[in-house]
């Protein structure tokens, strides 16, 4: 400690600023987000997403104006429904949109399989499973309980882990050969939870189970800040944790025997991916339903947009995921009102045609 | 320094396919494997790699126990190149060589990056495939774009003195003559710059060629270490091989007809 204190002043500042170099520095600017273009696409999908963000707080079947808000003009009851009930729906739809399109990137890297989506090898219907079933069981002291608001997300990614794991087991650690497997297992999974909600949203007599269309195709309707927060919380640390393991999602492309030759703990990194996705999938099941195709749509954009390397396919790919789901669900709330379509209507509809043409391009092995 | 491999077994199941093997790989030389098909030569590389677990025997990289070190310390002392995995998504050539860069993330290597890559890239011969789409290559320009990869991951700027090695199992599978010749002269370029090269080799003219010492394998033992005129004898080829071979030599090769 002496010795530190003797140095002389702008020793430890060399010393501060070689730190910095090595860290954030380093890690914002020199390590980039790929090439020059591929951060401006990032840098504008960002900004894209700013501006649907304020479009979709600022429409709805209640008129609100931005301006009026910002300059107080706003009635008491214009800024109460913008602040409970639009922001929360903004801010829910953009996480949501982000920790898919994220997931779906990471795990069709992890699994070298450009079909792996949350959505269609069951992972977020073994979350909806998940969250339904604690709807139905919690007791009432629990859910009251400040515990309440983390009951319904932990249920969600502990289905959601709970089928990737399974995943894990019948495809012997994610082997290259398991493409198959995994969206077979997908359809079994998908099925058997589909049956499990519909029972379950017949049988009880809960309001809170909602029905089985929420369920099935998803809303960003009614959410609150207290259910929200713990959510958004979780959310976010999965997609921190997340976006560094880029080099190594890289590297994994190349196979688990060479990628661990170049230094990377696949077991680890398998952790990591599986923890990140279920959890960030599952948080984000429990509040707003099943959205499908995002998760698989959205990487497969972006690689057309820009390239296929990580440390631009995983932000990319989480910020387009969230404009996009912003934007479909203003077009939700706009296109039938007062009424509202079901969001995952609008993402299957443009998702499912997306998902046949990759089916017809990797017959003719493009990838 | 070397890497030691010391009385090496090891057993998948009830098959036995490394007997006892201890052999070095030594800064500067060219060591090749030779054998028939299963005798032994890929499972001793992927061992002497750290990708399998001994069933008896002890590695040592550099004198420390490879079990001891981690899998990134691992990394910086050998690169592999063997059988590669079609690539799924579609990387650029440049991505896959700028994978062989261990060093992301440190101040004073990043400098080095350009200048590395660059050496690498023309060292081998691709600078005219880089800009181009990996999954369009052919199978052996896919094996030289891996091979810069692999010799990437060894870079350390001039005057270095670490001590690491090259683990090469069947590089010249899909080469062309001219790319064959050109891959052995970068491979004994690197291991007179102070690199340990360990080579699977099947053409037996060109292991006596190019490497220093040969290792004749033989249903997961050595059968013979040496020189190539110690090893590549007709005697100790015809029992190997269960053909009759003969040694001729001339001033370039040994054939084998």
């Amino acid at each position: 400690m002496d010795q530190e204190h003797s140095q002389p002043h702008y020793l430890s500042l060399k010393k501060l600023l070689f730190n910095m170099e090595n860290s954030i520095a380093h890690r914002v600017f020199t390590s980039r987000f790929g090439s020059p273009k591929q951060t401006t696409i990032i840098v504008l999908l960002l900004m894209l997403l700013v501006v649907s963000a304020l479009v979709a707080s600022a429409n709805g079947s209640f008129n609100l104006s931005f301006i009026d808000l910002i300059l107080g003009k706003a009635t008491t009851l214009q800024s109460i429904v913008m602040l409970e009930i639009r922001l929360p729906r903004v801010a829910l739809s953009a996480l949501v949109g982000a920790s898919l399109g994220l997931s779906g990137a990471a795990l069709q890297g992890l699994f070298r399989n450009p079909l792996a989506d949350p959505g269609l090898i069951g992972v977020s219907a073994g979350a909806a499973l998940g969250a339904s079933i604690i709807i139905v069981i919690s007791p009432a002291f629990l859910v009251n309980s400040f515990l309440g608001p983390f009951l319904l997300p932990l249920a969600g990614i502990f289905g959601a882990a709970s089928v990737i794991f399974l995943l894990y087991l019948l495809t012997h650690g994610f082997g290259y050969q398991g493409v198959t497997y995994m969206l077979l297992v997908g359809i079994a999974v998908n099925a058997i939870a589909g049956v499990a909600i519909g029972v379950l949203t017949y049988i009880s007599s809960d309001a809170e189970l909602r029905t089985l269309t929420f369920w099935t195709m998803g809303s960003f309707g009614g959410v609150t800040w207290t259910l929200l927060t713990p959510a958004l919380v979780i959310i976010f640390s999965a997609i921190l944790y997340m976006l560094p393991a880029y080099r190594k999602l890289d590297l994994i492309q190349l196979g688990e025997v060479e990628a661990s030759r170049l230094g990377v703990d696949v077991k680890k990194l398998k952790y990591r991916v599986i923890l990140s996705s279920a959890a960030a999938v599952g948080a984000s099941v429990a509040l707003s339903g099943m959205i499908g195709f995002v998760g698989l749509v959205v990487p497969h954009l972006v690689r057309l947009l820009g390239g296929v390397n990580h440390n631009y396919l995983l932000p990319a790919s989480a910020a387009l995921g969230a404009t996009l789901l912003v934007s479909a669900d203003v077009l939700a709330r706009l296109l039938i009102q007062p009424a509202e379509l079901p969001i995952g209507l609008i993402t299957s509809a443009i998702g499912s045609p997306f998902f046949l043409w990759l089916v017809f391009r990797l017959k003719k092995n493009d990838y | 320094m070397t890497i030691k491999a010391v009385s090496v077994d090891v057993s998948i199941g009830e098959a036995q396919l490394l007997k006892d093997i201890s052999l070095d790989v030594v800064p500067g030389e060219v060591l090749a494997l030779v054998g028939p098909n299963g005798a032994g030569k890929s499972t001793f590389l992927s061992a002497l790699a750290g990708d399998l677990i001994l069933s008896r025997g002890q590695v040592f990289y550099n004198q420390c126990d490879l079990s001891k070190l981690s899998i990134q310390e691992r990394s910086f002392y050998r690169s592999v190149m063997s059988q590669s995995q079609p690539m799924v998504f579609d990387f650029s050539v440049r991505n896959i060589v700028e994978m062989g860069w261990l060093h992301q993330g440190h101040g004073f290597y990043n400098a080095h990056f350009s200048l590395a890559t660059q050496q690498v890239i023309e060292q081998c011969n691709i600078t005219s495939l880089v800009e181009r789409r990996f999954n369009t290559l052919s199978g052996g320009e896919q094996k030289r774009v891996h091979f810069a990869r692999a010799l990437l991951q060894l870079w350390l700027p001039e005057g270095s003195k670490e001590c690491r090695y090259l683990l090469l199992d069947e590089p010249l599978a899909n080469l062309d003559i001219a790319h064959e010749l050109s891959m052995l002269n970068v491979i004994k370029q690197s291991a007179s710059s102070g690199i340990g090269v360990l080579i699977v080799l099947h053409d037996l003219n060109l292991a006596a060629k190019f490497a220093d010492k040969i290792a004749l394998f033989d249903q997961g033992k050595i059968v013979r270490l040496g020189t190539p005129e110690q090893v590549l004898t007709e005697d100790s080829l015809s029992t190997v091989y269960g053909v009759p071979v003969t040694v001729a030599q001339t001033p370039l090769t040994i054939s084998y007809y």
